[in-house]
């Protein structure tokens, strides 16, 4: 029979069926320090071992600082929480990219720089973004404390089967700089919504998608979870393959293995999905998020909505745009160009990856961070500002007066010290608008990479298509 | 018995249920303090044990943060009932036992107010609202869920 790439990726990782669930095998466990210690507790506590330390692998990276790595981490609470990760690496055998390494970053930037992610396989790690490994043809989903532990105990996860969404993304983008593959994920969630992808793992299939480069499918497939999917993942093409090879992590009989995927790691003709979606990309804009959930977005060339307008009856959306609006301190058909903007973030598991800062520094061009704004650039990871470094795009953006830092999460979370200050207005690349989200009080919209640096040299948002 | 503990929205995410400043925590009763803090600094302080959270669609959604559920379980709430949940919240909040994510319809929601002192009733899958003497059905527990709550959290679950 026909299936779907999800569903021979479930079917080639089923251990068991239980009373209608199944237990999954899982190829990949990713830790980090937020949401493993009580895990690696409870294994104590039931004197359980790792099951499989050689296929674990973890990273610091929420709470780290993106300031001077030789200097002590001032917050002694967040100081606790990586010296326990580094502990309970140690007293367990699992490999930790510490601080110090080369290898450091955002967990879901390293797992594909370092060959751990690998098309095909399953993926879990305690943190909603893993759907971001997707994007090689891995069935990669987030997964809480406790199921942490499980996963760190059998190498298993019980699972409900989840049904399967094709978002089909067609049409020539008019201009590849200035609308991105953020401005596509924008998109579909504006359409679909924020609960639009509940119980589904998405595909991602079309020409558009096809024409993305691995760092742009990464950043669709990392919000699949905005659009309340489990996961969402592309089928791998010469790209992934070309991407995977002869990385640190990457198998030995990897060519057999591209064979062999080549051949089998698609979606065959003719099989069905549960649920379909079209965005056609020939027409968009780049999208500004508005209000406090990443379905609140509008086109640069629009306005501020107004809440009766914007909920089409729904008394409930209503009320959630009326709030929304309060909260970012809007008045509706103000003209999103219009808006002023106090910070700039580039960084983020959506949008740290080397495309992402060249595209942002693209349009530099000899300007500055408009005086009054402070913008800060995040590699997502060592390697990440390292291959950057030698483009020369550090110095590039010190020049322009942003910031240029050490990799992390930073102010895409608000629990490390990259934080908003209460009514601080800020144009960000990453994933969540939610109230509070980059430091309480503040006030967040989603872009593009490059919409963020256009914004820091202009001061408010402008239409980059008029840039590049 | 509890009382309700209304918000009447939808998208309730996880970063108000349990700001990202907190999750640096490790003792469940200190990060139970800031249960609710992004959208109601006074939660703690109001909240009674067996008290009920009722609230829109889309409840949980956001980050895998387990402490989301264990925040509310620890300041006393045993139950949140929601039009519908985001997946990763539904599933921590019965892995660990912590409390139980009961799906309402639309109307019930409306019944439902803040202050309201309801009872569930698992087995016959009816909330009682005392206050307003109404009876409401509420979305049966799938076989699996009701074993998992059942035995006290995933790690306590033994299959048949």
């Amino acid at each position: 029979m026909a299936q779907t790439l999800f569903e021979k990726i479930w079917d080639s990782h089923k251990v068991i069926e239980i009373n209608g669930r199944t237990l999954v095998y899982i190829d990949r466990h990713l830790v980090h320090e937020v949401t493993s210690p009580q895990a690696f507790d409870g294994l104590r506590i039931n004197k359980r071992k790792v099951r499989r330390p050689d296929l674990t692998f973890a990273t610091m990276d929420h709470n780290v600082p993106t300031s001077n790595r030789s200097l002590p981490i001032i917050d002694q609470i967040s100081a606790t929480q990586i010296q326990t990760l580094e502990k309970n690496c140690q007293e367990f055998g699992i490999k930790l990219f510490d601080l110090h390494s080369q290898y450091q970053g955002i967990v879901h930037v390293i797992g594909p720089e370092l060959g751990i992610t690998m098309p095909g396989t399953t993926i879990v790690c305690g943190d909603s973004h893993t759907s971001t490994h997707g994007a090689f043809g891995a069935f990669a989903l987030g997964i809480g404390t406790s199921d942490v532990e499980h996963v760190l105990a059998t190498q298993c996860l019980v699972l409900d089967k989840p049904k399967t969404f094709e978002v089909e993304v067609t049409g020539k983008r008019k201009n590849t700089h200035a609308i991105t593959a953020k401005d596509i994920i924008l998109s579909i969630i504006k359409k679909i919504g924020t609960g639009g992808g509940n119980g589904t793992v998405i595909e991602y299939r079309g020409d558009t998608i096809a024409d993305l480069s691995m760092d742009e499918r990464m950043t669709i497939c990392n919000m699949s979870i905005e659009g309340g999917a489990r996961a969402g993942l592309v089928a791998p093409d010469e790209k992934t393959f070309d991407y995977l090879k002869s990385r640190k992590y990457t198998p030995k009989n990897y060519d057999d293995l591209v064979e062999n995927w080549r051949k089998n790691l698609k979606t065959d003709q003719g099989a069905k999905f549960d649920k379909s979606f079209t965005l056609d990309a020939s027409n968009i804009a780049p999208q500004v998020s508005w209000g406090t959930n990443p379905a609140m977005t509008a086109d640069v060339t629009g306005s501020v909505p107004d809440p009766a307008e914007f909920a089409g009856g729904d008394q409930s959306q209503e009320n959630a745009a009326k709030n929304a609006l309060e909260y970012m301190d809007l008045k509706p058909g103000t003209l999103i160009t219009d808006i002023k903007i106090d910070r700039v973030f580039i960084g983020s598991c959506t949008n740290a990856r080397l495309q992402d800062l060249i595209e942002a520094a693209s349009i530099i061009k000899g300007n500055k961070v408009s005086p009054g704004v402070r913008a800060m650039v995040v590699p997502g990871s060592q390697q990440v500002k390292k291959a950057a470094e030698e483009l020369g795009l550090d110095k590039l953006f010190k020049e322009a007066n942003f910031e240029w830092r050490e990799s992390g999460c930073s102010m895409c979370l608000g629990m490390n010290p990259d934080v908003l200050a209460r009514g601080e207005r800020c144009a960000s690349t990453s994933n969540r608008n939610f109230e509070g989200r980059q430091g309480a009080g503040g006030r967040t919209h989603l872009v593009s990479p490059i919409m963020a640096s256009a914004a820091a040299i202009a001061g408010h948002f402008v239409d980059v298509r008029e840039l590049v | 018995m509890g009382k309700v503990i209304k918000y009447a929205k939808d998208n309730i995410d996880t970063d108000v249920i349990l700001p990202g400043q907190y999750l640096k925590l490790h003792d469940y009763e200190d990060i139970a303090k800031h249960a609710m803090e992004g959208i109601d600094p006074e939660f703690h302080s109001k909240v009674k044990k067996g008290d009920f959270i009722v609230a829109g669609k889309n409840f949980g959604c956001g980050s895998s943060r387990e402490h989301a559920p264990i925040a509310l379980s620890h300041c006393g709430i045993s139950a949140v009932l929601a039009i519908s949940f985001a997946r990763i919240f539904y599933r921590n909040s019965v892995d660990g036992a912590f409390l139980l994510p009961i799906e309402i319809d639309e109307q019930t929601y409306q019944k439902i107010s803040n202050g309201d002192d309801l009872e569930v009733d698992t087995k016959k899958n009816e909330i009682k609202n005392l206050t307003k003497n109404e009876t409401y059905k509420m979305k049966p527990f799938s076989e699996i869920v009701s074993k998992i709550i059942a035995a006290g959290g995933l790690f306590r679950y033994k299959p048949d």
